[in-house]
């Protein structure tokens, strides 16, 4: 699939800038009592979450890797791109890795939940607009469900907030669902982070209006038959 | 002048040329902060910040802070002298504060009959990082008032304090002077 060129600055600065920030603040806890910093490397489940993830970009048209990638490209340009396919990953990897609880029975639910909703993405084929807007109302939940809702039920300050959640999981639950503490800025650097993420993905090198337009009738040929 | 590009094809070429070079070594530099504060663990905002001033070779020890934590030391006044040491090197970069906190620790845990783990442990973590910083991992303190004056020995009297064997029931070990 031809992509419309990408400007050299976007490629070789923006794009890295954009997932190491992404890469190096997704790992970032702060303690909620004393602030302390710990920076927390991927575990081996978001690698796999990452790989998917990149898989299910590739097959919606949302990472053309011809577009970074190829041998109608100079090295040069080449190892742009490799730079930001690598920064990409390792985004994503840290991306999971911010989003998922730290521990528990909560994290085990987080990447299952991750993993069966990337693969279920991965075989409904949504097209480049679709699969974005689905990342954001997936990420976008996790992260409500992570540093809203659990930070809420584990916080005893919380109020009406951890009362209402309570009674909204009573019954739905087997026991009750302890949540998980966070630093108030840890909200706002993962809602950062997010945000950062989706930016990055937004500039990705786009398909030509010809490949475009060749992809939708293709589609709505396999809809007519 | 036919099969030469013009002059603005050409300096949009080099300029081309000349952005991607400075975004491979711009992404190589960040990569390499980000994996180094991973491997650093820095606590604190400070911690971080002077972790970045030594990555570029900006970073100093606090001289008022370390002679303070010297003094406190040599007064056998050893939390003191480790609050005062690690003011003087918040991002825990310098060898020889670092060779001097892990003495602070051998030298409160240090009694005649016995020995205390934890000060120790925590004194072997820090001597270990002192060694990680020295470079080529040798570390020599020429300080008169020591009697151990490398990192290799520091570490290995903390080892021996923390290993259990059968010459510690020696009565006569309680003659043993602490260095």
């Amino acid at each position: 699939m031809t992509t419309r060129p990408l400007p050299a600055a976007r490629e070789a600065f923006v794009l890295p800038a954009l997932f190491l920030t992404v890469a190096g603040a997704g790992g970032l806890r702060i303690a909620p009592a004393g602030g302390a910093l710990s920076f927390v490397p991927p575990p081996l489940i978001t690698l796999v979450l990452a790989v998917l993830l990149l898989g299910v970009m590739a097959r919606a048209g949302l990472l053309i890797p011809g577009g970074l990638l190829g041998d109608h490209r100079t090295g040069l340009e080449n190892a742009s791109g490799t730079v930001v396919l690598l920064s990409l990953f390792a985004a994503s990897a840290q991306l999971f890795t911010c989003l998922t609880p730290d521990a528990g029975v909560l994290r085990l639910v987080f990447n299952l939940f991750f993993l069966f909703l990337l693969w279920n993405t991965l075989a409904a084929q949504p097209d480049r607009t679709r699969l974005l807007r689905s990342l954001i109302v997936v990420f976008g939940w996790a992260y409500v469900v992570r540093y809203v809702a659990l930070a809420a039920l584990a916080d005893p300050q919380a109020g009406w907030t951890r009362r209402l959640l309570t009674v909204l999981l009573e019954g739905a639950t087997a026991g009750p669902i302890e949540g998980e503490a966070t630093a108030p800025l840890a909200g706002y650097v993962a809602f950062a982070t997010v945000a950062l993420y989706m930016i990055g993905l937004v500039l990705l090198p786009r398909p030509a209006p010809s490949a475009a337009v060749a992809l939708v009738a293709t589609r709505t040929g396999e809809v007519v038959e | 002048m036919r099969g030469l590009p013009p002059p603005r094809a050409t300096m949009g070429a080099v300029k081309e040329v000349l952005v991607r070079v400075a975004g491979l070594l711009f992404a190589a530099a960040y990569a390499a902060f980000l994996v180094s504060v991973y491997t650093r663990q820095p606590r604190t905002v400070q911690q971080l910040a002077s972790g970045v001033a030594a990555s570029v070779g900006a970073y100093q020890v606090d001289p008022v802070n370390f002679q303070e934590g010297l003094r406190f030391f040599r007064n056998d006044q050893f939390p003191e002298a480790r609050a005062a040491l690690e003011r003087a090197d918040p991002a825990r970069q310098d060898a020889p504060t670092q060779f001097y906190i892990a003495y602070s620790y051998y030298r409160q845990g240090w009694g005649r009959v016995y020995r205390d783990d934890a000060l120790y442990h925590q004194g072997l973590e820090v001597v270990d990082r002192a060694i990680a910083r020295a470079p080529g991992g040798r570390l020599v303190v020429p300080d008169p008032t020591l009697q151990m004056h490398t990192a290799d020995e520091l570490r290995a009297e903390l080892q021996r304090g923390l290993t259990r064997e059968l010459s510690d029931l020696n009565p006569m070990k309680v003659f043993e002077e602490r260095k």
